[in-house]
Order: C-alpha cells, then structure tokens, then sequence
C-alpha cells in the first residue's frame, strides 16, 4: 500500500522494465543492422588479437571487442586492446 | 495516379489486417477512393475483419492470372462511398504470384483509385517480397514490445534497400503501462527505429468487439482507437500535417482511481 501510495505522488519506479528493453532493443539491433552474431564477433576478435600481436606483444586474451551504438543511425565496433608500457616488456 | 501504401511489420499478430481496414475507411470517409488489397494468399483475413466475407467471388490470383479484370473482382464496401476490397485467395500458394505481376496490377488500380492499401502477410519471404514490390511507401506497425521491434527493424532494413519511404505506426499502446515505465512509449519506439511516426494508437477494448462484427472501428467509431485511425487517415492524406501526433497520456483522475485499485492499471 506504501509503495501504492509513494508511486502515486513521486512517480514510476526508478529502474523500470521499459528502461531494459530499450537498452537490449539497441544492443540486438546493433548486431542484427550488422549481420553480426556472438560467434562471428568472437572470430573477429581473435582475428583482430593476432593481427595486433604481429606488430605488438600483447596477451591475445586481453584483447577486447564490441559493437557500439553511437546514434539511432550509426553503430561502431570497438576494439580495445592492452599494449606494453614499455616497448620489449610483455603487457600481459 | 493513386498512391500505393504497403502495410507491414515482419512479426504477425500487431495488427497489420485491422490497420488495413481502418486506414481504408479512415480515407475513404475524407473523400478518396480506395481499393485494399489482402496480399495474404492462403490465409487470407482481410475479408472477415472488413465483414465482407460473403460477398467473395473473384480473388486476388484470379486477377492475376488472367480468370477475370480487377474490376470484376473489386467488392465494393456498401457502408462507404469509394472503398473497395481485393481478397487474397485462400487456396492458392505464395509462388502463385510474382512481384512483377503484383507491380502491374498495382499500376492498374493506381490509375483509376486514389489509394491502394496492400495489407503484407507477416513474415519476410516470398509473400512480403510480392506485398511490397508495387509500394510507392511502406507503413511499418509495431508494437511497444522488444519482438515486435526486432521484426520491425529487419523490415525496415529490407525496404530500405529498394528505397521504400517508411512510417511507423506504433498500435496497442496502454498509456497507464507507459506512465508505470513498463512500456516502450511511442517517442521511445521512434527513438530506436529512427522513423517518422504517422499514427498512434491506443490499445482499445473496441478493437475486438468491432472486428467481432465486422465493423471496422474507424466506420463512424467514437472509441480512442477509432479517433486515432481517423488521425493516422488524415496524416496518410496530407491533412493535419503540421499538428503532432498526440501522445496518449493519463490524466490525474486516472492515476489517482489506479493508486485507490478502482480503474484497471
């Protein structure tokens, strides 16, 4: 009755179950626009993780990747990967 | 020359067919000609919702392949002026149709109605493909649901790769589910479609009981979803255009009988 009655004068709850679907709606939509499943974008990341280890020693593991929603539009995938603090010394 | 409308969504069950049928009557009653076009060959539904089941003689793939002239299969709607009906046929298979057919008879009726609205059957296959390929514009129905969205946005994606312009229609929205926070509003749904809205409709319990009839709701219906169909007719036609479309709200008397448990939330 409590919850009835502070509903009713400060408003809906704070975390609300619109709030979640909007926030899987985007991230769904993300990876359906780009034709990209979990497991395409796990191959992609260790694609990427070796190709990055030619040029630099970094822990493959360490190397992280997703897609972005930057605009209702526009998706962007982001990559992000450790690199050594110093040259020759293994980051990992 | 008339415009082709598709009516469409990907999912089934958010209301394309009684879009359909309201957005025909909502046109015909500002004055238009109107032929609706049940593109749902095999299951075709259109006719029932529209009340003019008994009245079937000649269908869509009959035209189509050549057993009779569109004319003589169009059923005319004796409740309007100007509002005719193409059924689908129902024993027929999708591939009994191509697009290319669709487009010409499309072209046919675009030149002696006003308005030819294709109601597409749900799904993205060779039924969509036949619904849509004769369609100046689409009309996308969604509902405030993560499914119903998903679909949506596939749809969306599809004709936008044949250049289709695209509107949104956002059907069953329960404002008092809104104002709770535990449904996508309209402006939230626009959001991530990112589509222009033409219509918004509330849901309705005169729905059901209308389509029991087979009275659409939009015939001289004063209920909010009939209000709200003849508002999506009026921004189809150009009228209106500048008036946003309204946001279904609820009031303080509303709230306050759902806070005492007297008015359903």
């Amino acid at each position: 009755m409590w919850n009835e009655i502070k509903n009713f004068f400060v408003g809906a709850r704070r975390s609300t179950s619109k709030e979640e679907a909007k926030g899987r709606l985007h991230l769904v939509l993300a990876h359906d626009r780009a034709g990209i499943d979990g497991a395409k974008l796990q191959e992609l990341r260790a694609e990427v993780a070796a190709v990055i280890r030619k040029y630099v020693e970094i822990d493959p593991e360490a190397v992280e990747i997703h897609i972005e929603r930057v605009s209702p539009q526009d998706s962007q995938l982001r990559v992000h990967s450790p690199l050594p603090t110093r040259p020759g010394v293994s980051a990992g | 020359m008339g415009r082709a409308i598709v009516i469409t969504s990907g999912k089934g069950g958010v209301g394309k067919t009684t879009a359909t049928a309201n957005l025909g009557c909502a046109l015909a009653q500002l004055g238009h000609s109107v032929v609706l076009i049940d593109a749902d060959i095999g299951l075709r539904n259109l006719d029932v919702v529209m009340g003019l089941e008994n009245r079937i003689v000649f269908h869509l793939v009959d035209v189509i392949q050549g057993r009779c002239t569109a004319q003589k299969a169009l059923i005319r709607d004796r409740r309007i002026e100007n509002l005719f009906l193409l059924p689908a046929s129902q024993t027929d298979d999708k591939d009994a149709v191509k697009p290319d057919q669709m487009k010409a008879l499309i072209i046919e009726l675009k030149a002696s109605y006003d308005y030819v609205i294709i109601d597409c059957p749900a799904g993205i296959e060779q039924g969509f493909r036949n619904a849509i390929a004769g369609a100046d514009e689409a009309i996308i129905v969604a509902t405030p649901e993560v499914s119903s969205i998903r679909d949506a946005d596939r749809v969306v994606g599809l004709l936008a790769a044949q250049s289709t312009p695209t509107r949104l229609m956002v059907n069953r929205i329960s404002p008092a589910m809104v104002k709770r926070g535990d449904m996508l509003s309209q402006a939230d749904v626009i959001e991530i479609l990112a589509l222009e809205l033409v219509g918004a409709i509330p849901l309705d319990d005169e729905i059901v009981a209308t389509t029991n009839k087979g009275l659409p709701a939009a015939i001289n219906g004063r209920s909010p979803a009939a209000r709200a169909f003849a508002e999506l007719g009026r921004r189809v036609a150009g009228v209106d255009v500048e008036e946003e479309v309204r946001e279904t709200g609820v009031g303080f008397f509303a709230r306050l009988g759902r806070a005492l448990g007297l008015s359903p939330a």
